[in-house]
């Protein structure tokens, strides 16, 4: 009850967000279908590609081959950094809400005076994350779909990225998970939008350096974005090791959250 | 012996290095207005935090409604009206809003909730708006209202008149008065003297962290020394009554002086035996208690 209540209070503080961030996730994708080249483009561009030196070629990443067909360009979509803000904006802006907002705000006073379980809290701003998630990351799926019903010449199915988006799903549901566990052991909100956001640029960063810089080649497993890839995706599907590791993840750090906000001070 | 609706056992709280309670043991029985005094930073607040389990102990026990507040269990606290000294709300929801949702959370449904709303004149237009609008006033209304609408059977308010207007606090005495009636237990933090005097049973004073006494508004009264002067129509040596209490302003025809009860029979016959003009003996207010006990 108090779960559902608590969930209730969270959709009402986030609804509007979420549709803004919901509503650029679609437009985006739409978008991309509307650019994508055709076959016949993809094909000539990628051969002149191919004659770029190699350290060029490894900037763009080892699938650049298929980025450049019609089904890898509309992949690049679920990997820009446009659709990765949406859904680090919701993360950073639900996960340090939920219970450093409320503490810094004061109002956690009222809601923790109250006979609702620490766990509870957690338990609801979790499934509030969650569901923003997957909000967005259909809108993201939609925006494609919808787009390819009036360019079925690319030769794409809208299907080929479901296991896509459950990956970029996946990905975020970890930082969810890690930006839960700042959120119960900070202060205010702003502390734990600085840490979680700190964490997902450094993520990032990492692992786009790991990638150029050999000397630092070995600390790529470090960052969380190595295990959503949507170009090997598309290939061989959804990974079972990279899923495991997400979800490993965000368990942990879940786990962190709730033995952290069930022993500290609000 | 009735039944406890709180009682603490070596209660402690430290931030850091900050000692902010120190052996809290107390005992407030079911049914009465327990009034919590001190200055500011004296514990009050941290207390009734670690009473709802928002803090956790650094030392002892505290048990409220018979159950330990360091147990996971939270049912308890649907029992529970708070009131917390400096209450924030969600600044974009309305009033309505606000005290829908914490009446979700308590559990219980919020029968006094219009009854409160008519006594403190916070009416449906009010209630409609954001609560960014209010203003300090009418957000403690609200907090009043939040915290007693479900008919709590223990009300924790701390310092429920800050910022009231004399009017809305009389309206507020009312108030307690009928949640005392209903057999609420009332604790009641403040260092605005004359309230507590006016609506406690008993009160416990606390300095630094620390209790200093525990006692029925009467016998803090009872035990504190009284204030004699006295008028004389010739003159006196004021140092000849100096072993009965403490003389204060002296002059050859008059004499002030702190006495306890226990001395002021013989002052009195003593006094009797001088060329007396005039006598008033004050008993002391709770503030001026306070204040001999902080001295």
């Amino acid at each position: 009850m108090s779960v559902r209540t608590l969930l209730g209070h969270l959709w009402r503080l986030h609804r509007l967000p979420l549709a803004v961030l919901a509503a650029g996730a679609a437009l985006f994708e739409w978008a991309l279908t509307r650019v994508a080249p055709d076959p016949a483009q993809a094909s000539f561009v990628s051969e002149l590609l191919r004659l770029l030196p190699q350290p060029v070629l490894r900037i763009f990443g080892d699938e650049i081959a298929a980025n450049l067909s019609s089904r890898g360009f509309l992949g690049l979509g679920y990997r820009h950094p446009f659709l990765l803000l949406m859904l680090s904006v919701w993360v950073v802006r639900v996960a340090s809400g939920a219970l450093a907002g409320e503490i810094g705000r004061g109002t956690m006073d009222l809601i923790g005076a109250r006979p609702v379980a620490r766990s509870r809290q957690v338990a609801a701003a979790l499934g509030a994350l969650l569901a923003g998630l997957t909000v967005v990351a259909a809108a993201a799926w939609l925006g494609t779909a919808v787009g390819l019903v009036g360019r079925s010449t690319l030769g794409v199915a809208a299907g080929d990225y479901l296991p896509v988006i459950a990956g970029c799903w996946l990905l975020f549901a970890a930082f969810s998970g890690v930006g839960l566990a700042v959120s119960a052991g900070a202060r205010d909100a702003g502390s734990a939008i600085a840490w979680t956001s700190g964490f997902i640029a450094f993520s990032f960063v990492l692992e786009y350096l790991a990638r150029l810089w050999d000397r630092i080649g070995s600390l790529r497993p470090l960052s969380l974005f190595t295990y959503y890839q949507p170009q090997g995706i598309l290939r061989n599907g959804l990974a079972p090791g990279d899923g495991l590791v997400l979800a490993a993840v965000g368990a942990v750090a879940l786990a962190a959250a709730l033995a952290v906000f069930q022993r500290r001070d609000l | 012996m009735s039944a406890a609706a709180i009682e603490t056992r070596g209660l402690g709280k430290t931030f850091g290095s900050v000692l902010a309670l120190q052996d809290l043991s107390l005992r407030v029985e079911e049914g009465e207005v327990f009034g919590f005094l001190g200055p500011n930073g004296a514990g009050k607040t941290t207390t009734i935090r670690l009473l709802l389990g928002l803090l956790r102990p650094s030392a002892g026990v505290a048990t409220v409604l018979g159950r330990a507040v360091a147990e996971g269990d939270a049912r308890w606290r649907g029992d529970v009206g708070y009131l917390p000294g400096d209450a924030r709300f969600w600044p974009r929801f309305s009033g309505e809003r606000t005290l829908d949702f914490l009446a979700s959370l308590q559990r219980r449904p919020p029968l006094l909730r219009r009854t409160l709303l008519e006594r403190l004149d916070l009416d449906r237009h009010v209630l409609a708006r954001p609560v960014r609008t209010y203003s300090d006033g009418m957000r403690r209304k609200l907090a009043i209202v939040q915290a007693l609408q479900c008919e709590p059977k223990l009300a924790l308010l701390d310092e429920p008149t800050k910022g009231l207007d004399p009017l809305v606090q009389q309206a507020f005495y009312g108030i307690v008065g009928e949640t005392r009636r209903r057999g609420a237990t009332i604790f009641f933090s403040s260092h605005v003297l004359f309230e507590v005097q006016r609506v406690c049973d008993r009160v416990a004073m606390l300095r630094g962290g620390r209790l200093i006494s525990v006692g029925d508004v009467e016998t803090l009264r009872r035990i504190e020394r009284r204030r004699v002067v006295a008028e004389f129509a010739e003159d006196v040596d004021p140092a000849g009554l100096a072993h009965f209490g403490e003389v204060g302003p002296a002059t050859p025809r008059h004499v002030e002086l702190l006495v306890s009860q226990e001395a002021l029979p013989a002052l009195v016959a003593r006094l009797g035996m001088l060329p007396l003009l005039d006598l008033v003996v004050e008993r002391p207010s709770l503030e001026e208690a306070f204040l001999e006990r902080y001295r």
